[in-house]
């Protein structure tokens, strides 16, 4: 038994598989972040497009730790990519929530995977925390962006909102997951993927 | 006297250690894209900011470098323009040319980090780092998809602009539902097939695999660690309050 759950080498492929197509679209996503009214609306945006990949990949979760490697390695490449080292907690935190979530349905429950890809979800508010920690050193830093653009994110963005960010993740989350499952239904599983 | 395939090694191997790069892009990542670090550190930055582009014209990558220092031109040019254009415009230079400066110089170096490692080399470098597999074999494994994503995505792209399904010529969800989803399609059906190449070559397996890749530090990455270390020293200094210049 406990050799069946050890994790191996396709697996962690498939992690890799997977994580390339979610960062690739959560990249895209994020350049829109640059125009001001955006920088609220990733946190809607990347859960919902993101939750057709991660849907596909839950289909191929069946041993613990994979959901948790597959955040961390979220967390990795914000930091490489300059969003700081916030993300990693957070992905550490909503990693493990995900994982215990799909775990408790046996890695074969479909209402837990759309749950546990809300969990997850909860990750990309570690790319807000910056701002709300250090409200004053955020806008500082960016002052070569420009006064209005400043002006412009001050406005979006009061203290209130980081509440609200982080509940948009999760209910994002759960819609992503519900239309990755649609997609699944009507794509995936008729070209043999799922 | 050296055997052949130990020389064609030697002339393969790239200038820098995979670590260095990574290093590198990790500072670069901090502080000239996260803007980490106050009035002290802009020589610094300054000098950071010419190093990926220096590294570009070692490796004799001619096209990426002209393409990045287009784009780095771009963003100083609108900067440079941006007092004299009128209202709206005045600001959309500004934030183009802000976001320009601040970023092409990151994923110039990103760029270089991709192009020039090897995916051996890289799981070598990895492997001297003792990074646990679990993290080492999924981002390798991103490493080498995300240039074929987006070959994939540019030809799904072409493909159904010619049956009028793209942004402006359809809806949004038919973009989405078009475009997405043989791309996540293609690019599982390519990532099984990598996946069954990388397990016949003992990727995974239980045994340490042998790697005939040279890496390891020679002059040039001590100087370039020194400088990462350097960097690092003056914004902790300036952290405490300590002023240089």
């Amino acid at each position: 038994m406990k050799s069946e759950n050890k994790l191996k080498g396709r697996d962690l492929i498939n992690i890799g598989i997977y994580g390339a197509i979610y960062f690739v679209i959560l990249f895209a996503v994020a350049m829109l972040g640059m125009i001001p009214v955006f920088l609220p609306l990733l946190s809607v945006i990347v859960p919902i497009l993101g939750g057709i990949p991660f849907m596909l990949f839950l289909t191929k979760v069946k041993k613990p730790g994979m959901i948790l490697i597959m955040a961390m390695i979220m967390g990795i490449l914000m930091l490489l990519t300059g969003m700081g080292p916030w993300p990693l907690l957070t992905c550490a935190i909503a990693g493990v929530l995900a994982e215990l979530c799909f775990r408790s349905g046996e890695y074969r429950s479909a209402k837990k995977a759309v749950l546990s890809y809300g969990l997850f979800s909860m990750w990309i508010f570690g790319n807000y925390l910056p701002l709300f920690t250090d409200y004053e050193g955020y806008f500082a830093q960016r002052a070569d962006y420009g006064q209005a653009y400043i002006d412009a994110v001050q406005k979006l963005m009061p203290l209130w909102m980081a509440p609200v960010l982080l509940v948009a993740c999760f209910v994002c989350g759960l819609i992503g997951g519900l239309l990755g499952r649609a997609l699944l239904k009507k794509h995936f599983e008729k070209a043999g993927l799922a | 006297m050296t055997y052949s395939s130990e020389r064609s090694r030697e002339e393969r191997r790239g200038f820098l250690d995979p670590r260095t790069k990574l290093a590198l892009v990790l500072i670069l990542a901090l502080f000239v894209m996260g803007g980490l670090g106050g009035d002290q550190l802009k020589p610094i930055k300054t000098v950071l900011s010419a190093l990926p582009f220096l590294l570009l014209l070692i490796e004799r990558q001619w096209g990426r470098f002209a393409r990045g220092a287009a784009m780095l031109a771009a963003g100083y040019g609108l900067l440079f323009l941006m007092p004299f254009l009128p209202g709206v415009l005045n600001y959309i230079a500004l934030l183009c040319g802000g976001v320009l400066t601040r970023f092409v110089v990151t994923v110039v170096m990103g760029e270089y980090l991709i192009a020039t490692t090897s995916v051996s080399e890289f799981i070598s470098a990895m492997e001297r780092l003792h990074m646990p597999q679990a993290i080492t074999i999924p981002m390798s494994v991103m490493f080498r998809l995300f240039p074929t994503i987006g070959a994939e995505w540019r030809s799904i792209r072409r493909a159904m602009a010619m049956r009028g399904i793209s942004f402006g010529g359809a809806k949004a969800t038919q973009v989405l539902e078009y475009q997405l989803v043989p791309m996540m399609t293609s690019t599982v059906r390519i990532g099984e097939e990598l996946s069954a190449s990388a397990l016949t070559r003992g990727l995974g397996g239980p045994m340490r695999r042998t790697n005939i890749c040279r890496i390891g530090f020679r002059a040039q990455d001590c100087i370039l660690f020194a400088g990462c270390l350097f960097v690092i020293a003056v914004w902790i200094m300036e952290l405490c309050g300590v002023k240089l210049w």
